[in-house]
């Protein structure tokens, strides 16, 4: 308990300094010069920040449902079939995760161009999905592993076909575990940078791609300023989520 | 029993749920958007490298062999000794918080999206978010010199300390988000019942917590070993760049060193020891007792 | 019956009509180009231009830009030689320059349309990496030297031996980049920053493994808050950083080695892909007039090359004089020595 305690400290210490640097006046943030609400103001003007917010959010939320559904059935083949094959097949859907990401975004970029896919927010959600089914199938089948199959079994034995077992019984119980695959997806899309700006276009930068040069050259209030607008974003709109979907 | 086995093999042959319509829009996905760009790159590792970048005609396992190196094998070595240190920290740190989660009824969804929170920021800004704490002049050291507990900063920064607390950071709700899933449907009425059975607290963690958790464990140690594999930022903004990962090395070959089909090669080696890893692991997974009455 | 060597040919000369036949302008490289086209997409390094400027070339010319941005010339490179179309104006550095000409991916600039290239000092013309300008135009250029803290060192470096320094040991840092660290003790043995020779290089191999003890750390730009903090007290840094850090924290000086280090241009060039050939040359053309170049250059704190702007701008970086010159070499591509710098890289790194 203590641990998970202080686990969460330390979790949120980052987020903290982040946070009050983004009111602070010192252009370096180097220390405290004051309280200052220019950076967010600056923000107003700065419109490819909420381009590229725009194009995370889209590019995130189309490919965390679509690698959510493809991943979730591919954890169920892997769990609930036997096939030939299967061990590697599960060993292989850890590849995508282990290959470096500069490996990805040019190998990517280079069939695009073969294909004649034009590049931009399409082709970054192509990238995105393909590495995001990845963490989909890795927390659902770790879910799966665990559950119990007799509560399914007893309800095909009552006779429900398949598809009323999976909804009635199936589902609810793997719900948590696709929940947690999911945030996992929409955090990992939300955040890259390396494949992103290989396979964008013009005109297609995401919000990492926005945002890491202000970052490398010198940390820019700014950024923190927008991180904690996305920030306070995300609480608000996971607090609403919440309250509405709250058995009554 | 036979009957039970002829019911699950008469579900296995129906058609609609058939293996084939599971696997087939996710694995057509990952074939033609990851299988084929691979090929693509695996045939480039065995091309000469083109003199400003890319490939040249030719056949040839110079990059392979080049890759047996001992600089290079040293290289190797070292990224899988920080990915094995940060997957056992995360393990520590990641496991109690998941079963703080996983316990609590009422405010389960808010510390879930507590641990995830963090990373809804950027990972260049909460990196440089800890550069701020961490640095000589930094959040850390001005608050211990300013309680006097030290006398001169201490080098937090640029240290392997750092690398790790960087790694483990930018990691731990891959172990955590896991291991709870795994965790949620810890039956209470289980441990419950070990407790009235006579069982201690060390027992009842070992003999019925810990089993339903490995599944978890063991996918989150992947999710946390695997990109570690990869990283090499953390090195870089947290270590100072002192030290070389083999991320560091690929990403060199694709951009500085203009040796594509070098950095191929060497993805193409590190990805064959971690799948050895990963194969390994779920071999382990599998053996677990939920898995065994199914068989 | 057409043979199979016929089909693909087929096949390719159709796959290439299909893409031809999506833009209808006149393809970058001619003498002459099209009409002015309404859009124009231009990808630049972040932070290296006046915010002004991109809206006012759009409201005079009715042009659309599309203005993406990246942070190294060698993932440029990477990605348009990985067939990336699509931008009509890139700006890579010196030797990433010779790297995409030699892999023919850039356009010869058609110079009956960029009128105001006079205003180009003739230092910046005829350079190694486009010895007949036909190639690029310069936006911004700078020199890789010394930035120290003059309040916590009393005597002013003079050398790259500053790094070999035991008594600085823990607060220097060099760039994380192996072009500068090895090039810097390839200039303080007195051999060019471009060199090939193992002889020369391993023995710059050996003063970097020294250095390296004496290290903080590799920093690239983001040593500027360390300098200002006083965390760092002295930094391989470029002038221009040197200069912005310097409003923040008065006590930071900059100097160039005695030994020599790189004077480096980061340049605009024309994919030979682009879809807007016309609008590219109306935009170099536009950021060569002097107000604009010195708008630029004040924005980004780096050196202008447009002599018609230096007198324009408040405090600009001086041109280096003849005996800077002498000391200065432009980086060039490495061509097939790439392999041998990127070994020496890593065996630095692993020390």
């Amino acid at each position: 308990m203590a641990i998970a305690g202080l686990v969460y400290l330390l979790l949120h210490l980052p987020v903290l300094v982040l946070v009050v640097f983004s009111v602070n006046a010192s252009r370096y943030s180097v220390s405290w010069s004051g309280f200052t609400l220019e950076w967010y103001r600056a923000l107003l003007t700065r419109a490819d920040l909420w381009r590229g917010l725009r194009a995370s959010l889209i590019v995130g939320v189309t490919s965390t449902i679509v690698a959510t559904c493809f991943g979730t059935l591919i954890a169920l083949a892997l769990a609930r079939r036997r096939f030939p094959g299967r061990r590697w097949l599960e060993g292989l859907v850890f590849l995508p995760l282990v290959t470096p990401e500069i490996l990805v975004g040019i190998s990517l970029l280079v069939l695009f161009v073969l294909i004649g896919i034009p590049l931009g927010l399409g082709t970054i959600t192509i990238a995105h999905i393909a590495f995001n089914i990845s963490f989909v199938v890795v927390v659902v089948r770790a879910r799966l592993a665990g559950m119990d199959q007799h509560l399914e079994e007893a309800a095909l034995i009552l006779g429900a076909d398949e598809l009323t077992a999976f909804r009635t019984v199936t589902l609810p119980a793997l719900w948590p575990g696709i929940v947690a695959g999911a945030l996992l997806a929409f955090t990992m899309s939300f955040d890259d940078y390396v494949i992103t700006s290989l396979v964008s276009g013009a005109g297609s930068s995401t919000l990492p791609v926005v945002v890491y040069g202000m970052v490398r050259r010198t940390v820019e209030p700014t950024v923190n300023a927008i991180s904690t607008i996305i920030l306070l974003g995300t609480t608000l709109l996971i607090y609403g989520a919440d309250r509405l979907l709250r058995p009554r | 029993m036979t009957i039970r086995r002829r019911m699950l093999g008469m579900i296995g042959r129906r058609p609609g749920l058939g293996v084939a319509s599971l696997l087939l829009p996710g694995g057509l996905w990952l074939v033609l958007f990851f299988v084929v760009p691979m090929l693509l790159m695996l045939g480039a590792s065995v091309m000469p490298r083109g003199t400003y970048g890319g490939v040249e005609p030719g056949l040839t396992l110079e990059h392979y062999r080049r890759f047996l190196d001992p600089l290079y094998l040293q290289v190797l070595w070292r990224t899988i000794a920080w990915s094995g240190v940060a997957t056992v920290v995360c393990l520590l740190l990641g496991l109690p918080v998941a079963w703080v989660i996983a316990a609590s009824r009422r405010h389960r969804s808010l510390l879930l999206f507590l641990v995830v929170l963090p990373f809804w920021t950027s990972f260049l800004v909460r990196t440089f978010a800890m550069i701020f704490l961490l640095r000589d002049s930094g959040v850390i050291n001005s608050v211990l010199l300013g309680l006097g507990v030290i006398r001169e900063p201490i080098a937090l920064l640029y240290t392997p300390f750092a690398v790790l607390s960087g790694l483990v950071y930018g990691l731990l709700p891959f172990m955590v988000l896991p291991i709870y899933a795994s965790l949620e449907k810890l039956d209470p009425a289980l441990l419950e019942a070990a407790e009235v059975l006579g069982a201690r607290p060390a027992a009842r963690f070992f003999r019925v917590t810990l089993p339903l958790a490995l599944p978890g464990m063991i996918a989150g140690s992947l999710l946390v070993f695997v990109p570690a594999m990869g990283s090499f930022l953390t090195s870089d903004l947290l270590g100072g760049a002192k030290q070389v990962m083999i991320g560091n090395l690929v990403q060199n070959q694709f951009t500085t060193a203009r040796n594509w089909p070098f950095g191929s090669a060497a993805s193409f080696a590190v990805m064959a020891v971690v799948l050895v890893a990963v194969m390994l692991s779920l071999r382990l997974r599998d053996r677990d007792p939920g898995e065994r009455v199914r068989r | 019956m057409t043979t199979r060597r016929e089909f693909l040919g087929y096949a390719a000369a159709l796959l290439g009509a299909c893409r031809r036949s999506r833009s209808e302008t006149i393809p970058a490289g001619s003498a002459e180009l099209g009409p002015l086209e309404p859009e124009l997409n231009i990808y630049n390094w972040s932070d290296y231009i006046s915010p002004g400027v991109v809206p006012g070339f759009e409201k005079e010319f009715g042009v659309r830009v599309t203005y993406d941005t990246y942070e190294s010339s060698e993932e440029l490179v990477a990605k348009l030689q990985a067939g990336a179309a699509g931008y009509d104006l890139v700006v890579p550095t010196t030797y990433a320059v010779t790297a995409l000409v030699e892999s023919g991916l850039l356009a010869k600039l058609s110079p009956s349309y960029l009128g105001n290239l006079s205003n180009i000092a003739p230092l910046f013309r005829g350079l190694a990496h486009d010895p007949e300008n036909a190639y690029t135009v310069p936006w911004q250029w700078g020199m890789t030297g010394i930035a120290w803290r003059s309040d916590h060192i009393a005597d002013a470096p003079e050398s790259w031996s500053v790094y070999l320094n035991r008594a600085l040991a823990g607060k220097m840092t060099m760039l994380d980049d192996e072009r500068d660290v090895i090039g810097a003790f390839l200039r303080y043995r007195g051999h060019s920053l471009n060199s090939v020779d193992p002889a020369e290089l391993a023995g710059a191999k050996r003063d970097a493994i020294l250095a390296k003890a004496n290290l903080k750390a590799y920093l690239s730009a983001p040593v500027k808050g360390q300098l200002i903090a006083g965390d760092v007290w002295l930094a391989q840094l470029w002038n221009g950083d040197a200069a912005q850090a310097r409003k923040e924290q008065p006590a930071l000086s900059w100097m160039l080695p005695e030994e020599g280090s790189s004077l480096w241009i980061d340049s605009l060039v024309v994919p030979k892909a682009a879809p807007h050939p016309r609008a590219a040359h109306e935009f170099i053309n536009y950021t060569l007039r002097p107000d604009i170049a010195a708008a630029i250059a004040t924005a980004t704190g780096y050196g202008s090359p447009n002599q018609g702007a230096m007198s324009l701008i408040e405090n600009p970086v001086p041109y280096p004089g003849p005996d800077e010159l002498a000391r200065l070499e432009i980086q060039k591509d490495l061509g097939r020595a790439a392999e041998a710098w990127d070994r020496i890289w890593t065996e630095i790194k692993t020390a």
